[in-house]
């Protein structure tokens, strides 16, 4: 095996050859490498970024080396857009993480390697699902109304900012396990090239490729076990009973069941008499249920790879890879199932002239979509004293207990449903097929060496289906006939199929570049290059679906044609083309700048005329960087190994506000009625649709100052630090439209500025070292700070977040405060530290409690950070990485939605519901009702400061356990512990709201690695 | 290559495609104009044409919630934000999302309106343009005197505007009401008398002609009544209406049988859903927890709105009284007193709107309503005579005014009056019997000068459960806070 001095993490795709001779091969991803030799040969191991080592083979069986960085050269490739660069050339801000920082243990999906490894990157997930939406900021996004995540561009191939119907996570559609690397772009004068799209960075993303020499074969499986952590405090049974008996006792008579009328294998906690409606008196039996108990398992992860590396006829390189992961979430039915297969092809034609690299990547993954929302609200709020299941002869739900009410002639579902059958009644599988693949020629001219032409044509294509089924007896397809009154079989359960939808999403690139590179000897110049390119990306997402209604008299399901629009299609097209240039000159091998410049025009801009100005933006962008370390006066500063400062500038676009306005904003249409939406008999209804024919794009220009650094023996601390600021102008934001003056109250308009400010450090630091030890450390922090400057002389616009009833928002931005801040007003306490409700602080002292005493705060953090330790010792390794945020708030939605004692009071019903505990501190019983403005105060505002242990792993390495091969187990527990002050569920929310929150787990893991 | 960049939308249309491709094109567009007063948005119940919420939000619960529940007759419990200030006629500021509702409703249906005008008026092989003309001017005339009614002014949105992006100035409540009134003058007489049920028509015009004169005297301080009573002769002697038989014709589910209504706002539990329609006043006045649902046809009670002894009052001793509107109170398992506006069982729900058949009635309960509402009826043109002779508008007849009172109150089986009976006062106590949660009631308790100050109190007037007196700058509302946002010409009204 050969390992990493710093870390002794394994380095794969080292280059092992007999010195002497064409004999040789490469390390695979763990390291290990296998080679025929001879005693004397001499083996020489060379790795870009590393020092050359040569070791004169003398019969050892095994031969393990450890191979020491080269900070002198720190030649690592970070790839930028359209090319590469090696690290120590970059002029941008451009952070590199490679197989060997990446995250492990229990891994489903590819973001997951890369969480808490960059400053200034923040990946957040939307909860604990295997397929979890994903949140990407890099810097903290720049825009309101157009989108804020990133670029991800995997092999050449640029994501579609739409998901396959289905998917939740785009990049749980790549097996984890094919990624060599990601290159995360911050800045402008590095992501300019890809101008249109990089307003919010970009993350490159690599996947493995085949290599010379002799065949490698990797299979590693693991098994996890994941649990989830405490719920809310919510009343237990008894507490409950108590606690009706004492606030609500004319409620009393709805605790539990009648004594008798259920039937379960459960058992009674106790029997209370209480006097029912017609003033009887009653014996009702409580029982004790925890409903999220019901609704949650453990739940078992398993992921099996398996993949080989040649060279195939001596010729063609070659990987090919299958993997295979079975997740389950800790929401009972909530399933995830995936198959990939990859192959990389990348052989040399014409003298090696023309060189081909083809990847591709097909994925296959069937979950089941289950109501987790609707499951996990539940069974907060469920009566507790109520029984899971009731298999009385006259229970018509299959066996789950649901709370009925006699109204006329029908016996109607009262309330909640059961949280249990929510999940158990339905099953939705939605299964998605993609493929994802790039055929990349590139050619060396002979007429004009250093002359290289590049096509590179990419497809990411998927297609995905989703059926919705409720098996027999499911409530949610329970109905009256209305012809018959016969309370005992005037209803009808409707099992089967109640909706299908399927979509096809096909996107398309085509990019070509010509590109000349020279380089001078002892000239002022000492390099040259440059590039001009042309870049084609279209975006096509078509889909139907099959609805269903219930019949109102007969209550049976029928097919809900619509007239308009018969299958229910949904179209969308977005095309992006692009004209650039890019121009590299080296200066004395000392100064490097960068010059770029990128035209881009977008299908969302242009109504008829694609040359119309409007539809196209210049996106220019310059740097330069000073390597200090080679200067004269630095040749005698031994203890500086790197040293380089970088200054950028440039303008990136932005123009997908698809969410907010769809795909033809500047073009007046029209859209037909449902036939839900129908009126005047016998005619079809046609709206007219807002739209805005002035769109334009939104430009972010951004300044950055960074310096790479490397000091000390071994590279003892290394990093970079990075200072920017950047201006978002011609804001796309939804604003409000002058009243009677467009189709609708609000539209998207260039209007408005937002300023950002920033810096992150990375920093490496390898701690102790010896032959035995090894002990780094590595830790990023990202401050950002992004504040609105204008938006066009309205007050605020609102950015949703509603809480308890619709129509009024928690969320909004307004000019000074930062995007989407939370608008409250400040609590005021007693002297015991209590709130008192309804009572908040006049801010502005003019005695009257109104909106204009509500202040802001901030929802997102300014801080971020990630650090990790590595220690080895000798077969020996154990690695873990920590999250955190300093800053930022929550709002603890069901702090105020089960804090208040009127909680439990049924709304429009007859049935009671849970609330948190009232007796121990989990809510306060001051709080009788939430209505008006107390939804509003900030004592449901929490800060969402957090440190959250992400992973922790020890592994061990057998190297004589099989022949020719290693193998490594290791054990690994994800998300151990957080610390923090919050009381909600989970601080780690990049919505500002948390409510039905669906738990990380912790995860145990255990693995096996196998290199052969 | 760059011609793809030109992409092509599959379903949404352009106005191009749907004139070819479909002969009902136009009265399609029309249909979606009277839809805006009941329908949320173009995709079922769940839609929304503007940016709030699909449910709070359509034209007829703001007409109901502005109208209804800020004057006596009606209040909500629910508590919620925005609503109680207005069942409580307390703390009304620019906030509150209830009137930007109401609002951004006629501000979408004018442009709205403004579009097809702008349509027929440029294409010149329309077929039956001249129609589609003056319905789309009536529906854009009936969004502005909203406007008028409620917020007092706002910007004049025209097709000769329309497309213009520098925000509007201001119009004043009398330069609205002169457009309005012009525009009303002009395609009243040329409209046909029928014009199919749900349609606007001649009369429907004459009845909004005369609703704009009957309030003259708030709206621009003129007294007008002598010509609204010559549009209310028109809609009486020459609109071929008739008070139905019974009254809860014009409140149940096959209400389009019924003879007196002049415009209803039309609802199907199946084709036209909305929680905005009439779907908001029958659900909302049901509970299971007092009533059975299935006697209404309903299949959900939101457990929301109870009439106020200040309507149920009116008719005495409900368990004695004769006159049949007294019948529709629920009052078993309530209490007559309104002590806690919040608590259900405070006051009676009124079960005048039903989902349930009138002539046919059935099992079926459906979650939405097919009740049409009845926005213009002859029982309301008749009242509205009456006071028009009362204030001794020429041309009225105070004979004729107490015989059509009484046509109103025989067919509820309460006594006749005599013409020394027939008084302003009693007119607004017969309005409330006869017209309570029909969207009239804070319109026509201004123009008795009763809806400000103390002389007149009522439950919870003032959020005081026996009544306090409000300022008088509460008959307008504010004009919302993010119309002025979007329209700096905008000024927010006196007191606000």
């Amino acid at each position: 095996t050969v390992t990493e001095e710093g870390s002794s993490f394994p380095l794969p795709g080292v280059n092992v050859i007999i010195k002497g001779s064409t004999k040789g091969t490469a390390t695979d991803f763990d390291g290990n490498y296998q080679l025929q030799v001879t005693n004397g040969d001499i083996l020489v191991f060379s790795y870009v970024g590393y020092v050359t080592k040569e070791i004169t083979y003398s019969n050892e069986n095994t031969l393990n080396v450890v191979l020491a960085e080269d900070a002198a050269q720190l030649d690592e490739v970070v790839l930028i857009g359209y090319g590469s660069v090696k690290k120590s050339d970059a002029t941008g801000s451009v952070s590199l993480v490679t197989t060997k920082d990446f995250n492990k243990g229990n891994i489903v999906s590819t973001d997951q390697l890369l969480n808490g490894k960059v400053g200034g990157l923040r990946i957040t997930n939307s909860g604990g699902q295997p397929d979890s939406a994903l949140n990407i900021r890099i810097r903290g996004g720049s825009s309101l109304s157009g989108r804020n995540d990133p670029l991800i561009v995997i092999d050449g191939v640029p994501l579609s900012n739409i998901n396959p119907a289905g998917v939740s996570n785009p990049l749980s559609l790549v097996n984890p396990n094919d990624v060599e690397s990601f290159s995360v772009l911050k800045d402008a004068s590095a992501t300019a090239i890809y101008g249109s799209r990089a307003s919010n960075g970009v993350i490159i993303i690599t996947t493995k490729k085949g290599t010379s020499g002799a065949p490698q074969f990797n299979f590693s499986t693991d098994m996890s076990i994941n649990k989830a952590k405490d719920g809310l405090d919510m009343f237990e049974s008894n507490e409950y009973v108590r606690f009706i008996q004492e606030y609500h006792p004319e409620l009393a008579n709805k605790l539990g069941v009648t004594l008798g009328s259920v039937q379960t294998n459960e058992a009674i906690s106790q029997i209370i008499q209480v006097t029912n409606s017609d003033g009887d008196l009653e014996s009702r039996a409580i029982y004790n249920t925890d409903w999220r108990d019901n609704v949650l398992r453990t739940a078992f992860t398993s992921n099996t790879n398996f993949s080989s590396r040649a060279y195939l006829f001596n010729a063609l390189p070659f990987r090919a890879s299958v993997g295979y992961t079975n997740a389950e979430g800790v929401v009972k039915t909530d399933d995830y199932e995936r198959v990939t297969a990859s192959l990389n092809l990348s052989p040399k034609f014409f003298d090696d002239k023309l060189k081909v690299t083809t990847n591709a990547k097909v994925t296959y993954a069937d979950k089941n979509a289950a109501d987790v929302g609707g499951a996990l609200g539940g069974s907060l709020v469920f009566d507790p004293t109520k029984p899971v299941y009731n298999t009385a002869s006259d229970n018509r739900f299959g066996g789950y207990y649901f709370n009925t009410n006699v109204d006329g002639n029908n016996l109607i579902l009262d309330g909640q449903y059961n949280p249990l059958a929510l999940l158990e009644q339905r099953d939705r599988p939605e299964r998605t097929t993609r493929f994802l693949g790039n055929l990349e020629l590139d050619y060396a001219f002979d007429f004009l060496p250093g002359l290289r032409a590049v096509v590179n044509l990419g497809l990411d294509a998927s297609k995905s289906d989703k059926t919705e089924r409720f098996y027999d007896n499911a409530a949610a397809t329970y109905r009256f006939n209305s012809e018959n009154t016969d309370i005992n079989n005037n209803f009808v359960f409707n099992p089967g199929v109640n909706y299908r939808e399927n979509q096809t999403l096909t996107n398309t690139t085509l990019d070509a570049f010509a590109q000349y590179t020279k380089s001078y000897n002892d000239t002022f110049v000492s390099k040259f290059d440059a590039q001009l390119g042309y870049s084609y990306q279209n975006f096509k997402n078509d889909g139907n679906s099959e609805q269903y209604r219930y019949n109102e008299i007969t209550g049976l399901r029928e097919v809900n044609e619509n007239p308009a629009n018969l299958n229910n299609r949904y179209y969308n097209e977005m095309n992006l083309q692009s004209f650039f240039g890019r121009a590299n000159v080296d200066l004395l091998d000392r100064y490097l700048f960068t010059f770029s410049l990128r035209a881009d025009a977008s299908s969302l801009f242009v109504a008829d005329d694609p040359w119309d100005s409007n539809a196209w933006g210049f996106f220019p962008a310059a740097a330069f960087a000073w390597k200090i370390k080679s200067e004269n006066f630095m040749k005698n500063a031994n203890f500086v190994n790197d040293l380089k400062l970088r200054i950028g500038w440039g303008k990136t676009g932005q123009q997908d506000i698809t969410a907010a306005v769809g795909y033809y904003p500047n073009t007046p249409l029209f859209v037909a009625g449902s036939n839900s939406s129908q009126y005047i008999p016998g005619a079809g209804l046609y709206s007219a649709l807002p739209f805005n024919p002035d769109l334009t794009w939104e430009k972010t220009t951004t300044y950055n100052l960074g310096i790479d650094f490397s000091f000390f023996k071994n590279n003892f601390i290394s990093g970079s630090f990075d200072i920017y600021q950047k201006f978002t102008d011609d804001l796309l934001a939804r604003v409000t439209v002058p009243p009677g003056q467009g189709f609708s109250d609000t539209f998207v308009k260039n209007v408005g500025e937002i300023e950002g400010k920033g810096f992150e450090v990375n920093l490496n630091m390898n701690a102790y070292q010896t032959e035995d030890w090894n002990i780094s450390l590595n830790g990023n922090v990202g401050y950002v700070y992004n504040e609105v400057t204008d938006i066009g002389g309205q007050a605020n616009i609102n950015r949703g977040g509603s809480l308890r009833g619709t129509g009024s928002f928690l969320l909004s931005d307004v000019v000074g405060e930062q995007a989407q801040s939370a608008y409250v007003f400040k609590q005021v306490y007693d002297t015991n530290g209590n709130p008192i409700p309804g009572a908040f602080v006049d801010l502005n002292g003019d005695n009257i409690i109104n909106d204009n005493d509500r202040y802001y705060a901030q929802i997102a953090p300014n801080w971020t950070y990630g650090f990790g330790l590595n220690v080895s010792y000798k077969k020996w390794d154990l690695s873990s990485g920590f999250v955190g945020q300093v800053g930022g708030n929550l709002y603890n939605f069901n702090k105020l939605n089960y804090g208040f004692t009127d909680a439990v009071v049924p709304a429009n019903n007859n049935s009671i519901t849970n609330a948190l505990n009232f007796y121990d501190g989990a809510a306060n019983p001051a709080f009788e009702t939430v209505n008006g403005n107390i939804q509003f105060s900030d004592y449901f505002l929490e800060d969402a400061t957090f440190l959250r242990c992400n992973n922790i792993v020890l592994g061990y390495t057998f190297d004589n356990m099989i022949k020719n091969g290693n193998v490594r187990m290791y054990g690994a527990v994800s998300n151990p512990f957080i610390i923090t002050d919050y009381s909600g569920l989970d601080p780690e929310n990049p919505g500002g709201i948390e409510r039905d929150f669906y738990p990380r787990p912790t995860t145990f893991t255990l693995g096996v690695n196998f290199d052969f | 290559c760059t011609d793809d960049l030109d992409t092509e939308p599959k379903v949404e249309l352009t106005l191009e495609q749907i004139l070819e491709d479909d002969p009902n094109a136009i009265e399609g567009i029309v249909s979606r104009l009277y839809a805006s007063f009941a329908l949320s948005g173009p995709n079922g119940p769940g839609s929304s044409d503007i940016s709030d919420d699909p449910g709070e939000s359509p034209f007829l619960r703001g007409i109901i919630n502005l109208q209804d529940f800020t004057a006596d007759g009606m209040k909500n419990r629910w508590g919620d934000d925005g609503l109680d200030q207005l069942t409580t006629t307390s703390d009304w500021d620019a906030n509150n999302k209830f009137f930007r509702y109401l609002y951004n409703r006629a501000y979408y249906t004018i442009p709205q309106c403004n579009n097809l005008i702008s349509i027929l008026n440029t294409s010149t092989d329309i077929p039956d343009a001249a129609e589609a003309l003056s319905e789309a001017r009536f529906l854009r005339s009936l969004a502005y005197f909203y406007l008028i009614d409620t917020f007092g002014k706002g910007v004049l949105a025209t097709e000769e505007n329309l497309g213009q992006t520098d925000p509007l100035p201001e119009a004043t409540r009398r330069q609205l009401f002169d457009y309005v009134e012009s525009e009303l003058l002009e395609i009243q007489p040329t409209m046909a008398p029928n014009n199919g049920y749900g349609r606007a028509n001649k009369f429907t015009a004459a009845m909004l002609l005369a609703k704009l004169y009957m309030n003259a005297e708030v709206y621009i301080g003129e007294s007008r009544y002598d010509a609204a009573v010559t549009y209310l002769n028109q809609v009486i002697d020459e609109g071929g209406y008739r008070l139905a038989d019974n009254f809860l014709e014009n409140f149940s589910g096959d209400n389009d049988r019924s003879p007196e209504i002049i415009f209803p706002l039309l609802a199907d539990a199946v084709n036209s859903q909305s929680f905005g329609n009439t779907t908001y006043i029958v659900n909302g006045n049901l509970s299971s927890d007092t009533m059975t649902l299935s006697d209404f046809g309903a299949a959900e009670g939101w457990q929301g709105h109870r009439a106020t002894e200040a309507w149920y009052g009116l008719f005495g001793d409900l368990s004695t009284s004769t006159d049949t509107r007294a019948e529709l109170f629920w009052t078993d398992g309530h209490n007559y007193t309104m002590t806690d506006y919040k608590e259900w069982t405070d006051g009676y729900p009124s079960i005048k709107f039903r989902n349930t058949d009138f002539f046919n009635p059935t099992n079926l309960t459906t979650s939405f309503s097919s009740t049409d509402f009845p926005l213009y009826r002859l029982a309301d043109a008749n009242l509205m005579y009456a006071e028009c002779a009362i204030r001794g508008a020429a041309g009225a007849d105070l004979s004729k005014a107490r015989d059509l009172v009484n046509d109103v109150r025989e067919r509820a089986n309460a006594s006749t009056i005599t013409i020394s009976e027939l008084t302003l006062d009693f007119i607004i106590d017969e309005r409330a019997r006869e017209l309570n949660l029909e969207g009239h009631r804070r319109t026509d308790l201004i123009r008795f000068g009763r809806f400000t100050g103390g002389s007149y109190v009522w439950p919870w007037k003032g959020n005081v459960q026996n009544g306090a007196s409000i300022p008088e700058y509460y008959n307008l509302f504010p004009i919302p806070e993010q119309a002025i946002s979007a329209n700096p010409n905008l000024e927010q009204n006196t007191g606000y």
